[in-house]
């Protein structure tokens, strides 16, 4: 079996399936420890109750409550009872979390948490668990096929039964048959052009699923991270709220006071970018930013558990956070929607599973907590590892039709010999600037469906699209021409799912035409999967409900 | 409030003229080029956001690798003027502000696949030598997680800051001269393990780090220290593992032995006792043909006569420090952890200085807890 993407979710599935007795292999564009997950800052939730009480039911209402009640609460109770567990694996493989006072695993506050949750390794959490995990990996001496660049699906018989990819290396097309397919390909954060993600988060697998038919799901929720650094969206911890930062206008006033009372600045991420956004349109912003205020944490605490933060915001700001405020804005952060599956990672298609941000599952609904998404990638990880194992090994076949791979190969050699036409740089940045503009963190009726018809006219441009690197080693000018192509299917998914959605709900905000929640109406999931014609069709399923009945959202 | 910021596009309003020189290098045919490039970027360029403006708009075919562009994933490695950096760290503006145009090349001590991209497995081949995961031992595991104090935790701390960008190793002279060598991040990966409690196999790691091409080949250059992105230090990591080994008494390596007798020789007398380092580093045998060019060092003056041993004046404090570092346990590797602690404090003042802190809202306000 296959695992695409080596972040912290495809190495766990890996893992996991290779202890129960699967052959596994993963496949990345590039290396392991390379991948977004590292980037990860603040930290990873589990009701370990390690620094006040806390229990997973608490946790799985926080939870709830932050996916303004999208998320579907079977798969939030599953996450939430078995993140305690996943969290000591992980330290009992090497993790180097920080500790407490009397040597457990240390936590801290969290936005929209009613305890102190989030487990933590100073300011570079997702560093620290992508190299345990990648450690491990290489005590199993997984194989890896390191810098293979996934393009597309293998579809046989109906089931997915592997993926043809590029050899960035080496150069040419492998077609790698698998009985089952792990996606674990992160996030789409490069659609915008202020984003927290990498490069190389442009929804691989995402794009890769709904060209084979397979459903997506709440494609119009994308998360702004309410701290991250201008001009281009480098992150900056919701850990430093937790450990006790204030956010301040112009006036030097603490405005979530007006926004969220109670919870202030540990009020979650869709309610804080949004009261940011606002006090900037009106004009109490700071050259289109607020600050973010971290000197009454003293110099000790800061280098202690702040470090990364400080150094982030030196390089990439010019300020020393012990001396003076960081200016932040909300940026690209999270695509809360995904590649649809059941809680075992499974989506519509036999042999295909989907596990870490590139899945919605859905426990995060409209809007998900800081420190759920890496807790996510390892506990839906391991289920989805587990799960895809299990049928790997009790079934046998594995075929790549010739034909598929013909096609294959003739539509790269297409786009390799074009030699007139446009380069993708231009439309890459008009796509993600517009998305900035009008998919952000405020959304109007006319301005979606602007966008609807920039895509229409990017796609159309994407068609004859020019390749200039005509080489066969290292070409990413090649892969960076089809991430694009992912990246507009992607965008299209995104804006009719978010026009249909006529409510606010957590991250999808529209004040001026729709400005309340609409639980009557909207209460479930938009998914959207191709037709016939390859046209992306709007579909609806209501959200799974056990526990917590639907109440208005303050903090 | 009717769009969200213009901002977000706007702030590449300003902008500069970035040129560099970039060594093209291309693997099918084994040419090699310098060229020079010349492009439009905003004032808050790094070096990668130059190089991506050159691949966009000027030449397409131009190779590096990126990811994260934030300094935690490690994959822009290169050289500028020489130096290994990290791209996505290096801000342009002083550069041009100076009218400098660096050289841009791929990095050292690893062979080149495509302009700017290095073949990064005999690096990652050298990691995974140092047998890089955990080894718990025959411990019953926990039910929860293994309990150990952050003091305990610390001495790791600077080499768990590790991304595996290669620089220390592009610039490793010990390296250049010897490719086996295990070299600086291999090494220091090595450290983080033995210097984590809750690894078991020290003495087994130990072993195998004191193996020829291990700690003992490093020429101590410190090019190393100086030239990674994330200050995790891997001569000092390679220090550790030295001091834990001769403290763990393996003690074999000649390296070793030279350390031991600056040991001896400052407890016994207060100062380095050069004519017996020698005999004590490499055994009186080898030591015994190195007589006449002794001898020619002592004719003129180069060295102390060896009898009767000169005692410093006060070589109570020199005993006395040894011996609070014994009963403190801080001979191995704690010792060194604590050394870095106490300069990196006081580098925090020098280099910052004390300045006066501003802060416009109360200070002692509690932070605010959210209510679920």
């Amino acid at each position: 079996m296959l695992v695409i993407g080596a972040g912290c979710a495809g190495m766990r599935a890996a893992i996991e399936a290779h202890d129960l007795g699967a052959d596994v292999a993963l496949l990345s564009k590039i290396h392991p420890v390379r991948s977004h997950s590292g980037a990860a800052e603040g930290g990873i939730n589990a009701a370990l109750g390690n620094a006040s009480d806390d229990d997973p039911e608490q946790h799985a209402f926080d939870t709830v409550k932050g996916s303004d009640y999208l998320g579907d609460q079977d798969a939030i109770q599953v996450l939430c009872d078995e993140a305690p567990d996943d969290v000591y694996q992980l330290e009992r493989w090497g993790a180097v979390f920080s500790r407490t006072e009397d040597g457990r695993i240390a936590q801290r506050p969290f936005g929209a948490a009613g305890a102190p949750r989030t487990a933590y390794a100073a300011d570079i959490t997702g560093h620290v668990l992508v190299h345990v995990l990648y450690e491990q990996v290489m005590k199993r001496d997984l194989p890896v096929y390191e810098e293979f660049f996934a393009w597309q699906l293998v579809l046989n018989d109906g089931r997915c039964q592997g993926v043809i990819a590029w050899d960035l290396l080496n150069g040419g097309l492998k077609a790698i048959g698998a009985k089952t397919v792990i996606l674990a390909t992160g996030g789409a954060g490069r659609l915008y052009v202020g984003t927290t993600n990498a490069y190389a988060c442009t929804g691989d697998g995402m794009a890769m699923a709904l060209r084979v038919g397979v459903a997506l799901e709440d494609m119009e929720m994308m998360q702004f991270h309410p701290t991250t650094l201008a001009p281009t969206g480098v992150l900056i911890t919701e850990g430093c709220r937790g450990e006790g930062a204030y956010l301040l206008n112009s006036e030097n006033d603490r405005f979530l006071k007006r926004y969220a009372p109670n919870a202030m600045e540990l009020a979650s991420r869709d309610v804080i970018s949004r009261a940011e956004q606002t006090e900037i349109d009106e004009g109490r912003g700071v050259d289109g930013n607020v600050l973010l205020d971290l000197r009454h944490l003293g110099a000790e605490r800061i280098l202690e558990r702040l470090h990364g933060t400080r150094e982030l915001s030196m390089t990439f700001a010019g300020v020393d956070p012990i001396y003076d405020p960081i200016p932040v804005r909300p940026g690209a952060h999270y695509h809360m929607g995904g590649v649809d599956t059941d809680v075992w990672g499974l989506t519509s298609m036999e042999g295909m599973y989907a596990a870490g941000e590139c899945a919605c599952v859905s426990v995060h609904g409209a809007n998900r907590l800081g420190g759920n998404a890496l807790m996510e990638t390892i506990t839906f990880g391991k289920r989805a590892g587990a799960h895809a194992a299990e049928w790997a090994l009790s079934n046998t076949t594995v075929e790549v039709p010739p034909a598929l791979e013909r096609d294959a190969e003739r539509e790269l050699k297409e786009l390799l010999d074009r030699t007139e036409g446009e380069r993708p740089w231009s439309i890459r940045n008009e796509l993600a600037e517009t998305m900035h503009v009008n998919f952000g963190v405020f959304r109007r009726e006319d301005q979606m469906k602007r966008q609807g018809e920039i895509v229409e006219d990017l796609r159309e441009r994407y068609e004859r699209v020019v390749v200039e690197d005509k080489g066969e080693i290292f070409n990413n000018d090649l892969t960076q021409a089809l991430e694009l192509g992912f990246l507009l299917d992607l965008a299209d998914s995104m804006v009719i799912s978010g026009l249909a959605r006529k409510e606010s709900r957590g991250a999808h905000a529209r004040p001026y035409d729709y400005p309340e929640r609409d639980d009557d109406e909207y209460l479930k999931h938009t998914i959207v999967a191709l037709d016939e014609d390859g046209r992306p069709r709007l579909d609806w399923r209501p959200v799974t409900m056990t526990k917590w009945e639907p109440k208005e959202r303050t903090y | 409030m009717t769009s969200i910021t213009p901002e977000a596009t706007n702030d590449s309003a300003r902008t500069m003229e970035v040129a560099l020189k970039i060594w093209r290098f291309d693997s099918s045919t084994g040419e090699r080029e310098l060229k020079q490039y010349e492009v439009e970027a905003p004032e808050w360029a790094c070096l990668l956001d130059v190089l991506d403006l050159i691949k966009d708009k000027v030449d397409g075919t131009l190779a590096y690798r990126k990811s994260c562009r934030m300094m935690i994933c490690g994959s822009c490695g290169m050289r500028m003027d020489g130096a290994a950096v990290l791209a996505c760290k290096e801000r342009m503006k002083p550069i041009v502000d100076a009218g400098h145009v660096p050289v841009i090349s791929a990095m050292g001590n690893l062979p080149i696949v495509k302009d700017l991209v290095v073949d990064m497995s005999p690096f990652w081949g050298k990691i995974r030598s140092v047998k890089p995961w955990l080894q718990p031992g025959y411990e019953e595991p926990p039910e929860k997680e293994w309990r150990y104090s952050q003091e305990q935790m610390n001495p790791i701390h600077k080499e768990a800051l590790c991304i595996m960008c290669g620089c220390c190793v592009s610039e490793c002279n010990s390296m250049e001269s010897d490719p086996d060598f295990l070299g600086p991040a291999a090494l220091a990966k090595g450290f983080r393990f033995v210097g984590d409690p809750r690894d078991k196999a020290d003495v087994d790691r130990l072993n195998e780090y004191n193996q020829e091409h291990g700690i003992w080949d490093c020429t101590r250059c410190y090019f190393c220290n100086e030239r990674c992105p994330k200050g995790v230090d891997p001569r000092d990591a390679i220090a550790k593992l030295g001091a834990e080994s001769v403290s763990q008494g393996i003690d074999h390596d000649m390296g070793a032995k030279h350390a031991k007798w600056f040991v001896t020789s400052a407890k016994t007398t207060g100062w380095l006792r050069e004519t017996e380092l020698v005999p004590k580093t490499q055994g009186v045998v080898s030591a015994l043909k190195e007589t006449r060019f002794a001898l020619g060092l002592a004719r003129r003056g180069k060295v102390p006569i060896p009898f009767p041993p000169h005692v410093a004046e006060d070589v109570k404090e020199a005993r006395a420090l040894y011996n609070l570092l014994k009963e403190q346990g801080r001979e191995g590797a704690a010792g060194i952890v604590q050394g870095e602690k106490a300069l990196g404090r006081i580098e925090f003042v020098e280099e910052e200085g004390v300045r006066e802190l501003a802060p416009e809202i109360d200070p002692n306000a509690e932070p605010p807890h959210a209510e679920g």
